[in-house]
């Protein structure tokens, strides 16, 4: 499959960024090196959507992506760039808004890209055991010993490190839809 | 056929390119990975045009000229193309351009400054890659790679070398040497190639290769820069190779007129510049300059320049390598040219300085009858007159070229017993086979080239046993390597770093006094400072001590010219000496140098002496037709490692008991072998170099 036959046929599963980023990464015009804009417009290309899917996304960046493969889909030494740019080009068109969320920080909407995940405690598994506490590097998780863990939002860095650390299974990633949990911790009811 | 660029109407050639019909046409056009010499492969966009008719902008370089093609240079969609491009280069490039050492001359400089570009709208990250200084010639800061491949066309298509090529690294794509060889082990032949085309300062020469008072092609050349009379050697080298050796000569000759003699003798200041030589060893030049000598057949003669008699007569004082090098290049300007030497044969000290066995009468007679062909008259046996009566007596000008035939002494104790002997003298009258008797042990005092002649001459007159003395360590010896290997393998004792304290004896000279050297330098007014070892003194008995520490001019006290530093004949930078008319060349001048200075002194006496008899100071001939040569050399596996070729040398027992000749010449297959190793340097002078948007 063509990548842009990828984008055309993305699944509700897929993030679209996320997509581009992989095809853009094993896109033989990095290991060629032969022409400016199939060597440095992949380059180009691979940084800028990896800062999108790391949520360090400009405001900017479709134009900027928009732009450069205008040129590149007509400039490039041979199909490979031309391919790759034009498959931008349709992303861009058929999944903007998917863009412009990941850039203004609002989501990621097939729940793919992790920066954009936020961790939660069910407080229902919760035993209060601290071991999530323990492994937290920001100090973003609230409670004591048989108490429900509460994650501060704000503090969360998206690690990961807490959800490999909680034995109950306790620790839940969400994307656009948020389990509901307390805001404070509160004493365990799960043994 | 006509083509219309921003509605110019300029010419074109069929099948020409847009860029190459624009320039050509003085219409600059950016650019960035096309090369004059290179075949254009379309990658950097920068020569983005529009062409009436097309849709999209074009790339110049890869668009071939029709006849009425109407071109837009910087029409908005090749502007865009254009900038793009270069913002592009610019973000992955280091931004610091201050410390790169292309600094001012980098074509990537020049063209963003020009086209005003900058980089900010997109990521900005370069790819760092360790500077590699391992080759002593080529440096690479491949962190300042742009990928334009000019580089590697070079190595690859126009030199076939085959070294260089896009490599995939953890840090992106670069030009580099697959494999993770280095240049030797990947079969490079250093020619430069990949240094001359580069735009940016990705592979530069190494720094101490490229000296600051000599010009650019002298420091890509130093062989030639370096030789006194600029001898073609990269050219002549390369005639060797193909076996061509009278076109060789022909190379040679155009610049100097004793081939052999100085592939005999020569002191061949170009091998220690020899780039081959940071390699591992340099060229044989000077041997390979003999080879060509030997196997001449003499079809440069054919194209020997003869001018018009001009009714001028110059005189010339002194048949040495100056003197008749002088009288050469005058008669063949057409002046009639009288040479007087005082010897019974013409030579000077090629004759009568250096031994035998170095250099023999029949090559020196061979290569002096040839110069005889050009006209001039040789007197020799022939005290000259003094200049003034010269002048007096027809000659419209005239050249002293007596060199340094008077030996010199120390003041030391003992200087004036019997058995005491000076350089000059005894050389000479082993020379004349009139040799000077020694006695069993011989000690030369002196550490040059003709202290080991005496020496060696002393063991072939039969001493038994040669002391060398010297006050320099064996590091600072002027006497070459090869002197001094050769004189211990037959039998001489050196005792460097020693200073001579006395000559013992009542009645004639019975033994040396020496004393180690702890250090020995000039202090900072040029004064000689000498730190001796106390209680280091030995008594080293001889029968014989022979002073070779210089020598000086005769009789240029009577000749009415104004000296300077005792006996040596004052000249300004045009040789001219106190008296209007009169020149002088050669050691006279300059104290006792090399034959080829005495050759390139000769040279410049013979085009100031043209110009004073009224002619243009022209001497210059050509003696073979200007070819081209291939820009291709191919790919030579081990090439870096190529062994310097070594002659045929007599063994040291026989040839320590006659005159014979030392060292045999290369064989054809020999100095076809040694010339191979030729880096040839100067072919990267032929390499166009792309003129700067501020020189359109």
């Amino acid at each position: 499959m063509t990548t842009l036959e990828h984008v055309k046929a993305l699944k509700d599963t897929e993030c679209i960024v996320d997509v581009l980023l992989n095809e853009v990464k094993k896109n033989e015009c990095k290991t060629c090196g032969k022409c400016t804009f199939g060597y440095e417009g992949i380059n180009q290309l691979e940084m800028i959507l990896s800062d999108i899917t790391e949520k360090k996304g400009r405001p900017g960046d479709i134009e900027l992506m928009d732009d450069l493969c205008g040129v590149m889909k007509e400039q490039s030494l041979c199909e490979t760039g031309e391919e790759i740019a034009a498959a931008v080009l349709e992303a861009i068109s058929a999944y903007r808004k998917d863009f412009e969320d990941h850039i203004s920080k609002r989501g990621c909407r097939a729940g793919v890209c992790k920066k954009y995940m936020t961790y939660h405690v069910l407080a229902a598994k919760c035993i209060g055991c601290g071991d999530c506490m323990d492994v937290c590097e920001d100090d973003a998780i609230l409670g004591k010993k048989k108490f429900v863990h509460v994650i501060v939002q704000d503090e969360c860095t998206q690690c990961g490190k807490c959800l490999e650390a909680c034995d109950e299974e306790a620790i839940v990633t969400a994307g656009a839809i948020k389990p509901r949990c307390p805001a404070k911790p509160i004493p365990c009811k799960a043994k | 056929m006509k083509i219309f660029i921003d509605d110019r109407e300029i010419e074109a050639k069929e099948g020409q390119s847009v860029l190459d019909a624009a320039l050509d046409a003085g219409i600059f056009i950016p650019h960035l990975c096309s090369h004059p010499d290179l075949e254009a492969k379309g990658g950097c966009r920068l020569c983005s045009i529009e062409v009436e008719g097309e849709d999209k902008a074009v790339p110049a370089c890869e668009t071939i000229v029709k006849d009425g093609m109407k071109v837009t240079v910087n029409g908005p969609k090749a502007e865009k193309v254009r900038r793009m491009s270069m913002e592009l280069i610019l973000a992955s490039h280091p931004a610091d351009c201050t410390g790169c050492p292309k600094y001012g001359k980098c074509e990537l400089q020049s063209m963003y400054q020009y086209m005003g570009v900058s980089p900010e709208r997109w990521r900005k990250k370069s790819r760092p890659v360790p500077n590699n200084d391992s080759n002593p010639l080529i440096s690479h800061l491949f962190t300042r790679c742009i990928r334009c491949g000019r580089c590697i066309r070079a190595c690859q298509d126009l030199r076939g070398v085959k070294v260089l090529d896009y490599i995939n690294t953890p840090q992106g794509i670069r030009a580099g040497i697959p494999d993770g060889k280095s240049l030797a082990e990947a079969g490079c032949r250093f020619c430069g190639a990949c240094i001359e085309v580069c735009p940016t300062g990705s592979i530069v020469d190494q720094v101490k290769i490229m000296k600051d008072n000599r010009s650019y092609a002298d420091n890509i050349v130093p062989c030639r820069a370096t030789c006194p009379a600029r001898v073609d050697i990269p050219r002549f080298i390369r005639y060797i190779k193909n076996g061509d050796f009278d076109k060789a000569t022909a190379v040679i000759r155009e610049r100097v007129p004793f081939p052999e003699t100085l592939g005999s003798v020569c002191t061949h200041p170009c091998e220690t510049e020899c780039k081959r030589g940071e390699v591992n060893e340099p060229l044989s030049i000077c041997r390979l300059k003999r080879a060509a000598g030997v196997n001449d057949s003499g079809a440069w003669k054919a194209r020997v320049r003869k001018d018009a008699p001009t009714g001028k007569k110059a005189a010339v004082i002194g048949a040495g390598p100056a003197g008749l090098t002088a009288a050469y290049y005058l008669a063949k300007k057409g002046h009639e040219v009288t040479v007087f030497e005082k010897n019974p044969k013409a030579g000077g000290q090629c004759r009568y300085g250096i031994p035998y066995y170095r250099l023999p009468d029949e090559l020196l007679d061979k290569e002096i009858d040839a110069m005889l062909e050009s006209g001039f008259t040789l007197k020799t046996d022939t005290e000259a007159p003094a200049p003034a009566d010269l002048l007096a007596s027809g000659f419209d000008t005239v050249l002293v070229a007596v060199g340094t035939h008077q030996g010199t002494k120390l003041p030391l104790e003992g200087g004036d017993l019997p058995g005491v002997y000076l350089n000059a003298e005894f050389l000479k009258r082993s020379r004349m086979g009139d040799p000077m008797p020694v006695g069993e042990k011989v000690m030369i005092l002196g550490g040059g080239s003709v202290a080991y002649d005496c020496a060696r001459t002393a063991i072939r007159l039969g001493a038994k046993e040669v002391h060398v003395a010297c006050l320099e360590s064996p590091e600072k010896m002027t006497a070459s390597k090869d002197e001094i290997e050769e004189g211990a393998e037959e039998g001489v004792i050196l005792h460097a770093a020693h200073s001579f304290r006395r000559i013992t004896g009542t009645d004639k000279a019975e033994g040396v006094e020496l004393q180690k050297i702890e250090r020995f330098y000039f202090d900072e007014n040029h004064r000689a400072v000498i730190d001796l070892v106390e209680g280091s003194n030995q008594i080293i008995p001889v029968d014989n001590v022979i002073f070779a520490v210089g020598q000086k001019p005769f009789g240029t006290d009577k000749m009415g010219l104004e000296l300077t530093h005792g006996p040596y004949i004052a000249a300004d930078e045009n040789l001219a000496t106190s008296m209007a008319g009169v020149y002088a060349a050669g050691d006279v001048v300059t104290g006792t140098k090399t034959v080829i200075d005495a050759i390139a002194a000769g040279r410049k006496a013979a085009e100031q002496m043209d110009l004073f008899m009224g002619g243009d100071g022209d001497i210059s001939e050509e003696l073979l037709d200007n070819e081209v040569p291939s820009p291709f050399i191919g790919h030579i596996d081990g090439f870096a490692a190529l062994k310097r070729g070594e002659p045929k040398v007599a063994d040291a027992k026989e040839r320590a008991h006659s005159f014979s000749l030392v060292e045999q010449p290369f064989s054809c297959d020999q100095a076809k072998c040694e010339a191979e190793r030729c880096l040839q340097c100067d072919l990267r002078l032929q390499l166009t170099r792309p003129k700067l948007w501020n020189e359109y």
